[in-house]
């Protein structure tokens, strides 16, 4: 190792620390803001979606599907600058789902054998531009699913729904089993060092109860899928699937900082481009593709030749090479796909507004259907925050095109009365910041009552749960006392519960309490939804207004 | 082994001749709790009840009331004197005081579960849930009296994590040096109850094994109970399908109190919800009668609140059906009743 070779490497390796810390630094901000995105009995703090405010892909794809900006933050133009400016540094340095694959491809080495100078510039590299024409396509003819792709969005949503339920019931069942074992060990008191470390971790770092999600088994596949793509390529998504590169990427093609590339001094051994995660071809001198780079430094670390290195250049110098070539037929053919793809999200009846589904219950103060699809990023921070776990990700009660996006479904849980959270957290508004006066007053649903269940009706038995747990302050549920005619002959008066539909707001605490839980027998619909004028069934008002009855 | 039978014997010894010594309508109350006590807790609580030979009786139920200027007059000043913790925490200790002191009920190192109504994520104010008030100052005379751990919590019908907060209770207790539990969901047991109705429940053993446990209800309205006080009470110490005893709630609550053998309950009636209970929501449905009642008869007491919401004792089921089990007398005025106007 020559004394030059030394001397070179050192801009490299610190600026490889310091990425490595900036990315350390970022992850643990999102991890505590998704941590901090839960009912702490204060007002939420506007910060807790400040990554989704820095995503510029969210900002485009909901301007375009709903042609204002209303309600969004402006601060993604930021990354857009910062981007202009040093490239797809966001990628390298900030995006914490980037920061994950990247550690994820810190083990491949021992997994699979990696041949130096194997796995350049793949022309595969071009899908996520394409990915990127198809959805924006879509949000521009007014179907919004970014956030299916979105990484943070992805990331967000397979935390709340998958990786943060699955370790506290790890954490949980865990130290149930050990505290129940526990007496038939003998003298060996397990409990002892589980039960301190249990409450540890329940008090100052789950906090919550444990949520449970629908169909979480499936989106944990995903996650483990879009992880184990590492195997296959370094940073798999985000050299070939992620949206938000490839919005990145074109606005990185003239960036100023950029790489150096000492065609003399390179010998060839190719140990940039194993190193190169983003495959942005930095050994080859002059065909380096700035909308590829990261801009990790991990090159110019890696180079002993000291052949490499970033510098600024004058934005009206143009780039050696030519980009990547998204061909006008490719780039057209995910336009038409967007279009195809918003036809079939378009198709059912239901996306047309031609229907109300009885189980498609939206959180208090979301916007018409058409209205939320357009805004809704699928990120389920709603869901993370709820206090009850009663929203839940929608499979198919939306539609294709609502997919993942937050219902109500009350056999998990209810809509508190006290809580407004979930308008709160939202980044984009598709459910409303109410203040907590005028959500009270938001119908989501109605209740409605199965007689051929409900015990009074059904059964002659005493009940009325539901009217128990009515937290309307004038109760929402009544009870009529009917004398009831028994088999025997005998007569028996019972509280029948009768349901006020101007005063119900469908939050299903009702439906969530009834004794039967296969079925109960007091179940939300959404009938009487606020947002819907369509969907109002009963005519507000008492019976009898004038005195005609 | 030795010392674990001359306790029992003890026990046995004061038991038996602390009960005899009383007239016959004192008995029922004075039937201890479980045998969970140690030497001092044992030696020290029916000396109060042995003592009624000599006249200087703690008495049976006790209870203490704020006096107000003008009477029941002006309501807003009661409303807001509700408010006000020193209020409660003055009627609560009057109404311990006149039953002879925490010392009766509590002994060095005991653990003492303190469950009140947490059940309703509401503010103190709504009255759904217990003034965190009475509760602090119950862990305060816990505490002074000896208690070894003072433990503070209720199976919610709201999250957890929301009621205690909003109830004011989880800050007061802790603020008084209670331990505050958040009941988990795992650690549910099937006990033997041994009921008419109920056999066998899921019931929380950390509360069921405390040395004692005092209840303390909040009095309100019950849209199918009529009235909740102390036996609705301790529908917090069950889990599992809970609801399901709405179906025959008088029979399940005289079972669950039978089980649970009251010592002590303490009615905080410092407001009462009159109106859309249990839940409320309404400060229009909360009175203000500023009284807090202690005693070891769930079904006087229940009778007492009854009242206090304006209805006749023989209205409510469950207290009737509490007379009819033994658990206590529905006319509480029979017992040797004191009552102190507090200002």
């Amino acid at each position: 190792v020559s004394s030059r070779t030394l001397a070179t490497a050192r801009p490299g390796l610190w600026m490889v620390r310091a990425r490595r810390f900036a990315q350390g630094i970022f992850l643990l901000l999102f991890l505590s803001l998704f941590w901090s995105a839960r009912d702490t009995g204060q007002a939420a703090s506007g910060w807790l979606h400040v990554f989704f405010d820095l995503d510029p892909l969210v900002l485009l794809a909901t301007w375009l599907s709903t042609q204002t900006l209303a309600g969004l933050s402006l601060l993604a133009v930021v990354t857009i600058l910062v981007t202009v400016a040093l490239g797809r540094v966001f990628c390298g340095w900030f995006c914490p789902l980037g920061t994950i694959h990247q550690m994820v491809t810190a083990v491949r080495p021992r997994l699979r054998r990696v041949r130096v100078g194997s796995e350049g510039f793949s022309p595969w590299q071009r899908g996520k531009y394409l990915i990127l024409v198809g959805l924006l396509l879509m949000a521009l003819v007014g179907a919004h699913w970014i956030g299916v792709l979105d990484p943070l969005a992805f990331l967000y949503r397979s935390l709340t729904t998958t990786v943060l339920p699955a370790g506290q019931l790890a954490v949980e069942e865990g130290a149930t089993t050990i505290y129940r074992t526990d007496p038939h060990l003998g003298p060996l008191h397990l409990t002892a060092l589980s039960e301190p470390v249990y409450r540890f971790l329940r008090d100052h770092l789950f906090l919550t109860a444990r949520q449970a999600f629908s169909g979480g088994g499936l989106l944990w596949l995903l996650l483990l899928l879009a992880l184990g793509l590492n195997i296959v390529r370094p940073r798999f998504w985000c050299r070939y699937l992620c949206p938000l590169g490839g919005l990145l990427g074109l606005c990185a093609g003239r960036t100023l900082l950029r790489l150096r590339q000492d065609a003399d001094a390179c010998d060839g051994c190719g140990l940039c481009r194993v190193s190169c995660p983003a495959a942005a071809q930095p050994d080859q001198p002059g065909r380096w593709l700035a909308q590829e780079c990261f801009g990790c430094w991990n090159c110019v670390k890696a180079c002993r030749q000291g052949a490499l290195g970033f510098a600024f250049t004058p934005p009206w110098r143009r780039p050696q090479a030519t980009g990547v070539d998204l061909r006008k037929r490719a780039v057209l053919g995910a336009a038409a796909g967007g279009l195809g793809a918003f036809v079939l999200l378009r198709l059912p009846p239901q996306a047309q507004g031609r229907l109300f589904r009885p189980d498609l219950i939206r959180p208090p103060g979301s916007r018409p259907e058409r209205e939320f699809l357009q805004r809704c990023l699928q990120c389920d921070m709603c869901l993370k925050s709820c206090p009850t776990n009663v929203l839940q990700p929608a499979w198919t009660e939306a539609g294709l095109e609502g997919l993942w996006t937050p219902v109500l479904k009350p056999c998990f849980g209810w809509c508190e009365y006290e809580c407004n959270l979930c308008g709160q957290v939202c980044p984009t508004g598709a459910i409303a910041p109410l203040p907590l006066t005028e959500k009270k007053q938001v119908h989501v649903g109605l209740a409605v009552i199965d007689t051929t269940r409900c015990l009074p009706y059904a059964y002659a038995r005493e009940c009325i749960v539901c009217e128990e747990h009515c937290p309307i302050p004038d109760k929402a549920i009544l009870f009529v006392q009917t004398q009831v005619r028994l088999p025997d002959g005998g007569v028996r008066t019972l509280k029948q519960p009768r349901v006020d539909p101007d005063l119900c707001t469908g939050c299903g605490i009702c439906e969530n309490k009834c004794v039967f839980k296969d079925r109960p027998a007091i179940r939300i619909t959404s009938a009487g939804e606020t947002r819907h004028p369509g969907n109002q069934p009963i005519l507000p008002g008492a019976v009898g207004g004038y005195g005609y009855g | 082994m030795g010392d674990q039978t001359r306790r029992e014997f003890l026990e046995l010894a004061l038991m038996l001749g602390g009960t005899l010594a009383l007239p016959p309508a004192l008995r029922a109350g004075a039937e201890p709790g479980r045998a969970t006590d140690n030497g001092v807790a044992a030696a020290a609580r029916p000396a109060g009840a042995a003592g009624a030979a000599d006249g200087a009786v703690p008495c049976q139920l006790a209870i203490a009331r704020w006096q107000t200027a003008g009477a029941a007059g002006d309501e807003n000043r009661r409303t807001a004197l509700a408010l006000e913790p020193q209020v409660a925490s003055r009627l609560t200790e009057t109404s311990l005081a006149m039953l002879g002191g925490m010392s009766r009920f509590v002994g060095r190192g005991d653990i003492v579960w303190i469950k009140p109504n947490i059940a309703w994520n509401r503010r103190p104010e709504l009255g759904a849930t217990t003034h965190p008030e009475v509760v602090s100052t119950l862990v305060r005379l816990c505490l002074e009296a000896g208690a070894k751990k003072v433990k503070v919590g209720d199976h919610t019908c709201h999250d957890p994590r929301q009621s205690y907060v909003t109830s004011g209770i989880a800050a007061a207790a802790s603020a008084a040096g209670a331990e505050v539990v958040y009941l988990d969901d795992n650690r549910y047991r099937q006990m033997e109850i041994g009921g008419r109705r109920i056999k066998r429940w899921l019931l929380y053993p950390e509360i069921i094994e405390s040395d004692l446990v005092i209840n303390v209800p909040v009095a309100k309205h019950h849209g199918l109970s009529m009235a909740s006080v102390c036996m609705k009470n301790y529908m917090g110490v069950i889990g599992g399908q809970v609801s399901a005893w709405h179906q025959g709630l008088p029979d399940c609550l005289c079972d669950i109190t039978a089980f649970m053998k009251p010592r002590l309950c303490v009615v905080d009636a410092v407001r009462a919800l009159v109106r859309h209970g249990p839940t409320g929501g309404n400060p229009a449905d909360v009175d203000a009668p500023l009284a807090v009642a202690a005693g070891s008869d769930p079904v006087a007491l229940d009778a007492w609140g009854a009242e206090l919401l304006g209805l006749h004792p023989e209205q409510v089921r469950t207290i009737v059906a509490g007379q009819q089990a033994g658990l206590g007398t529905a006319d509480y005025r029979s017992l040797p009743l004191r009552e102190q106007h507090v200002s």
